[in-house]
């Protein structure tokens, strides 16, 4: 279908000041829980602080004020929660790049349905860890994290919002020189607008008060269109000043994230013994294997019994990584979640993420984007 | 697959944050609950102690909430029989009457949370029993400022005394940091290999745990006040006890790693009871109120010349099916309260569940018991 870019805002005026951009989310999301189109929503809130982001589950739409707003510093994953937890239901879903490439393969892979969930794309530029962005706000801008009420990212800079309402800005590159900044996946991730999605939502390109909406899928249009019908959502057309800059930026941003992975995945990828140390770290907890979105297999390879030797300390980097890598790194949507994740600071992420990218080069097929399965793909392998 | 939309049922999906329970490194996790039950665990990035990373262990806690759980009040009788609350107090009333404070004997596990340390001390103050403590391994009661997580990864020099990779992942993790940042790592063991000698840039291999006294003091001239001594529970409290002895000499931070959840804000009410006290006490007292743990698990030949045993815990143990009467308690993530950790951070965590059955919180029971005693709880 053709492309097509809006402006939109929402018609409700506390989901318009409370919500991001206009709260034109918000209100897509409470039209289809008033329509009763799906069973209910599934966001993030903010939980203790702006640090905290909490995967929430909604079924009343009067709740959906609760998620207004954008978090940064909340580097959730969508895709297992919907796979494991939620594929009986209608959902609707916010989803970033990452979300929606996981829950693209995981469609194809039948466990999700993509005719029960709509996907709502935000545009991302990357999180920050948590404690992370902690860390960098006492160091960088002297401010107790504690007193921060909100957080966002806008032309190349981190801003803080204090509770006396000032402001203070620092540029992500700066940050990033010097180890802090978004994650390493967010930093190479080259999909920041999510056209794997059936919307894509963002501030790029927008006048203030309004949401930048590229519509990508049908099921996207027909949501769009009969929210504004029914008078959820006000909409106009986006200049074509507006649908440039939004353009430059993605392209600026995409530009970035090649020049990260050539330092992170190659000028600065882990020499052979640096692996070694890694892999001696490892305690077998499986913690990259079941946070990783695409794994989904009942029985795994990894635990059976011919794989693992007798009072082995550390598992053979070739049956325990290396399995999984030749299983899962074809379809790697470089999420950064097993990293995130592993208690031993295996940098996990990279090896998975540099062996997508060199599977991508020779066959064209990018995970979490690409319509079809990876080729040589087998039920067997992931 | 896809139920037709059905208007007034809740599918109820809720991500809450808790303590995890396995170890007493305290680290954070979110419970994944599916209609009021707990089906998963999800990563809490935001928490400080190990930002969204857990163990195996960890990630598998939530299970505890839905095995084997005591869901109502059991009274001996013909077996163990399922009983009324009221019924079950005035048994215990009348029970614990017939003896004198000097028969009764009272076990908490490390696993309580503070709040019911404080009132278990209560209740033993009002009634007057001096035989009283938590199952503490042979790690004492000490007081002073160990060293924190963040002591840990910016250590120069960490020496460890036991597996602390393999067994606390978490704090092991702090080794690790601290190791990237150039910390030279020395580990003892009576293991030659183990996860954490495989790590260090030392591993020094013992017989036995009595030359570790020696060993620890040969490393002693290495160590200042850039260094952390991590140490895993030992053969005997002695051993550890000398091991601090010897460490007073240098300015090295030490993190003793208790190994329950709430093991180091046990010792802030309750005796530290070792083996050898437990089986002591076991042997001495006719009635026993154990609170959270399963002596029976390792001492139950102590446990023989008990005449009356009264078991409060959230699942079935060995030790509830030699019980008399058995309260049924609460899981940790269907209270709130705090635990203290091994570095003596002390954390909220707050009820997420309703307890199975008629199992009810743990503090309210010994609340109630109390006022059936007509003991009044000293403020």
């Amino acid at each position: 279908m053709k492309t097509q870019f809006l402006l939109a805002k929402a018609n409700d005026n506390e989901l318009a000041t409370r919500g991001e951009c206009g709260g034109a989310v918000s209100a897509l999301f409470k039209y289809l829980l008033d329509q009763e189109l799906v069973d209910g929503v599934l966001t993030l809130t903010r939980g203790d602080d702006v640090y905290d982001g909490v995967p929430t589950f909604l079924e009343d739409s009067e709740d959906i004020v609760e998620t207004c707003g954008s978090l940064h510093c909340a580097p959730t994953m969508f895709g297992d929660l919907i796979s494991k937890q939620l594929s009986d239901l209608r959902l609707a879903v916010s989803v970033k790049p990452c979300d929606a490439m996981a829950i693209r393969e995981l469609e194809k892979r039948h466990q999700i349905d993509s005719k029960a969930i709509y996907k709502i794309g935000l545009n991302c530029g990357g999180t920050v860890m948590p404690i992370t962005a902690r860390k960098m706000i006492e160091m960088f801008y002297d401010v107790d994290p504690q007193d921060v009420v909100a957080e966002e990212i806008d032309k190349g800079k981190f801003i803080i919002e204090l509770k006396d309402g000032t402001h203070k800005a620092v540029e992500i590159d700066e940050l990033e020189e010097k180890g802090f900044g978004r994650r390493g996946n967010c930093q190479r991730c080259e999909l920041k607008i999510p056209r794997n999605a059936d919307l894509a939502c963002g501030n790029w390109g927008a006048e203030p008060g309004w949401t930048f909406i590229e519509v990508v899928t049908e099921k996207g249009r027909e949501l769009v269109e009969n929210a504004h019908k029914n008078g959820y959502i006000e909409v106009k057309t986006p200049s074509e000043k507006a649908i440039t800059i939004r353009e430059k930026i993605e392209g600026i941003m995409i530009k970035l994230a090649r020049k990260f992975q050539d330092k992170y995945l190659e000028e600065d990828y882990p020499l052979p013994e640096n692996w070694d140390e890694y892999w001696n770290r490892c305690i077998k907890c499986f913690a990259c294997r079941d946070v990783c979105p695409l794994c989904y297999c009942k029985e795994c390879d990894l635990e059976k019994e011919f794989y693992s030797s007798e009072n082995e300390i550390i598992p053979d980097p070739i049956t325990f990584q290396g399995v999984r890598l030749s299983h899962m790194s074809f379809s790697c949507v470089n999420c950064g979640q097993c990293e995130d994740v592993c208690p031993m600071e295996i940098p996990l992420a990279r090896i998975y993420h540099r062996m997508q990218k060199k599977y991508r080069d020779e066959t064209g097929f990018i995970a979490g984007v690409s319509e079809e399965l990876p080729p040589l793909y087998s039920p067997e392998k992931g | 697959m896809i139920k037709p939309l059905n208007k007034g049922v809740k599918h109820m999906l809720k991500i809450a944050h808790t303590i995890c329970p396995s170890c007493s490194v305290g680290c954070g996790v979110n419970l994944i609950i599916k209609n009021q039950e707990a089906v998963g665990t999800y990563p809490y990035k935001r928490h400080p102690v190990n930002q969204g990373k857990n163990c195996e262990k960890g990630r598998n806690s939530f299970q505890i909430l839905n095995e084997n759980r005591l869901q109502n009040p059991l009274i001996r009788k013909n077996g163990l029989e399922q009983a009324r609350w009221d019924e079950t107090l005035d048994t215990i009333v009348s029970q614990i009457k017939k003896y004198s404070p000097q028969e009764i004997g009272i076990v908490a596990s490390g696993n309580c949370t503070n709040q019911e340390y404080e009132t278990l001390k209560k209740f033993a103050e009002s009634l007057g029993v001096k035989n009283i403590g938590y199952n503490a391994g042979t790690f004492p009661y000490f007081n002073f400022q160990s060293a924190t997580l963040d002591d840990v990864e910016s250590s120069r020099t960490i020496l460890i005394v036991g597996d602390v990779l393999k067994e606390n992942p978490l704090l092991g993790r702090r080794v690790i940091l601290a190791r990237e940042n150039g910390a030279e790592i020395i580990s003892i063991d009576i293991s030659a290999n183990t996860l954490t000698g495989i790590n260090s840039d030392e591993h020094i291999l013992i017989e036995s745990t009595s030359q570790l006294t020696e060993q620890v003091g040969k490393i002693l001239p290495k160590l200042d006040e850039s260094s952390t001594v991590l140490i895993k529970e030992l053969e005997s409290r002695e051993e550890f006890e000398n091991i601090l002895q010897i460490l007073q000499e240098s300015s090295a931070r030490i993190l003793p790693v208790l190994k329950d959840c709430n093991s180091r804000g046990a010792m802030n009410y309750l005796p530290a009871l070792d083996e050898d006290d437990l089986k002591e006490l076991l042997e001495k007292v006719k009635l026993l109120y154990v609170v959270g743990d399963d002596p029976a698990s390792h001492l139950a030949e102590s446990m023989k010349n008990l005449e009356f045993i009264i078991t409060q815990g959230p699942s079935v143990t060995e030790t509830v099916l030699l019980s008399d009467v058995v309260l049924p308690g609460t899981c940790w993530a269907e209270k709130s309260g705090t635990f203290t950790s091994t570095t003596g951070k002390t954390q909220k965590i707050s009820k997420i569940l309703d307890a199975p059955g008629d199992a009810k919180d743990d503090v309210t029971i010994m609340v109630e018991l109390a006022e059936k005693m007509g003991l009044e709880l000293i403020k």
